[in-house]
């Protein structure tokens, strides 16, 4: 069941449907440009830029709620069916990890926000492509999903991968970092928290990426993924 | 034999998804390529599938899809109209029902059916049920009385008209009509149970008692439903067969067909869309 559906026959359902997909989009762009302000906002020190973002995030939650409700009122007054019921439920699940990478925006937000209190750590600037990969991830995932395309959502989901790598280097960099100048031990303990922001941030497009897929294949992306976050390891 | 039977005509794999969650039981009721016309028009065409025993089997689909036809073949009611034909088998309990000689009474004993509009005789609650027990067995008073104690209780309406047995069944509500003609079903310790739109003409109370009835009586009976309500498919259902133009389109477990059926005029229908 990969094609396309036909239209409803009652099209007040189709327009409700569009509305929540329409309202889905919205809400994963505004995560994206959450994220790159916070970034934005951390490159140029700027704390009022990042008590914006802070302050912005209520709206991602009002999205998230307004969503829920009209989950609720599919559930409960059209009764969705097969293709339909499994769009409902996953853009309910979507809109609660955008709703996080909303939270992991904010995370970011507020510890540029600390870090402006101290000297400038010259390693900010290795944060800057793991953002960048993380919004792709983010707007890719919801190209896939106004576009229903589980391939291009499997891609997201092989792609995390990359930003767990990204990842790991950064923490390695960082540790030498610390090891060579303890004075430094604060500030890259930020960038630190910092890069596991948006590391999960990935996370998160990589389960709506898997929504995506449930939604048009019909079953669970449940084969292994590579992780390349191999911080754990001593 | 149904096996050699399954061996010789197996269903057609567009009409029949072997996938399913559910492991089926042994069929009671085994339906081998199906044909039905009416005079000159195919109502049934090639239908293959086994209706499992003790179990819930849903028939959806639009108006004019059979699924009507297909329950009416069961139990052989088409024959009082003339004109009618079934080619075909179908195999309760591995005995071909359609051959002429199978007895058509022992086959009514056997395979009960009630019916969209509830159809009470006129005569009172009693009498409605002991009536076909009498066509059938020759019981004495007390016993009787047990057996139609035993029928209400079973068709979840005793409470409600034991102190009312000698009145009017037609002075009964819509939803006490229809446990009516089921208790009259079961009366006769049917084997097979054929529900054809039950409660199309109940309000949602009745439909909910109805529903709960039949959960009750699949431990005993296998039954066949036919419904427009694809919710109500849905909720009393173990398995589901969507039916178009007179073909079986897909059979499978109710919970696949509702939630990711293999074929896209099920989805469509299902979803209500154009198809």
């Amino acid at each position: 069941m990969t094609t396309q559906p036909h239209d409803h026959l009652v099209k007040s359902y189709d327009e409700e449907m569009a509305r929540l997909t329409g309202e889905i989009a919205a809400m994963g762009e505004l995560s994206a440009k959450q994220l790159e302000a916070a970034m934005d906002a951390l490159g140029k020190r700027d704390s009022k830029a990042a008590q914006r973002v802070a302050d912005n995030d209520d709206e991602i939650d009002n999205r998230e709620r307004q969503i829920s409700n009209d989950v609720l009122r599919l559930l409960a007054l059209r009764q969705p069916m097969a293709r339909d019921l499994r769009e409902v439920l996953a853009a309910l699940r979507i809109a609660s990890d955008i709703e996080r990478i909303g939270d992991y925006a904010t995370n970011v937000a507020r510890r540029s926000m600390t870090l402006n209190l101290s000297a400038p750590v010259p390693l900010v600037g290795s944060l800057a492509p793991m953002s960048r990969m993380a919004c792709r991830l983010i707007r890719d995932a919801m190209r896939a999903y106004a576009a229903q395309d589980a391939e291009l959502a499997y891609a997201v989901w092989e792609r995390d991968a990359d930003l767990d790598a990204l990842y790991t280097t950064l923490f390695r960099e960082l540790l030498t970092y610390m090891m060579e100048d303890p004075r430094s031990i604060t500030a890259c303990t930020h960038l630190l928290f910092i890069a596991k922001n948006i590391e999960r941030i990935g996370d998160h497009a990589t389960n709506i990426a898997e929504n995506i897929w449930f939604v048009v294949r019909g079953e669970t992306l449940n084969e292994p993924r590579a992780r390349r976050d191999e911080t754990y390891e001593p | 034999m149904i096996e050699d039977a399954a061996l010789l005509n197996p269903p057609p794999a567009s009409a029949q998804t072997v996938a399913s969650a559910i492991v089926a039981p042994p069929p009671k009721l085994a339906v081998r390529n199906l044909d039905f016309m009416y005079g000159d028009s195919q109502a049934l065409n090639n239908i293959s599938m086994d209706i499992p025993e003790k179990q819930v089997t849903a028939i959806i689909g639009p108006s004019g899809c059979g699924k009507s036809t297909l329950l009416r073949v069961f139990n052989r009611i088409y024959a009082i109209y003339p004109g009618m034909r079934a080619m075909g088998e179908v195999l309760l309990d591995g005995e071909n029902i359609l051959d002429t000689g199978y007895p058509v009474h022992k086959l009514r004993s056997k395979v009960g059916m009630v019916f969209q509009k509830p159809v009470p005789f006129p005569m009172t609650i009693f009498e409605n049920i002991a009536w076909g027990i009498r066509h059938h067995e020759k019981l004495s008073k007390s016993e009787m009385d047990v057996r139609v104690e035993q029928a209400l209780r079973r068709a979840a309406l005793w409470d409600e008209v034991k102190d009312k047995l000698k009145r009017n069944a037609l002075g009964l509500s819509g939803g006490q009509q229809q446990r009516l003609c089921i208790a009259r079903s079961i009366a006769l310790k049917p084997e097979v149970l054929l529900l054809d739109e039950p409660t199309s003409a109940l309000d949602p109370i009745a439909t909910g008692r109805i529903e709960q009835l039949i959960e009750e009586l699949k431990r005993d009976y296998t039954i066949v439903i036919v419904t427009h309500n694809m919710q109500q498919a849905a909720r009393v259902s173990d398995r589901t067969a969507f039916m178009y133009l007179g073909e079986l389109v897909e059979f499978d477990a109710t919970e696949k067909i509702f939630t990711k059926p293999a074929k896209r005029q099920t989805e469509d229908y299902i979803s209500g869309r154009f198809g």
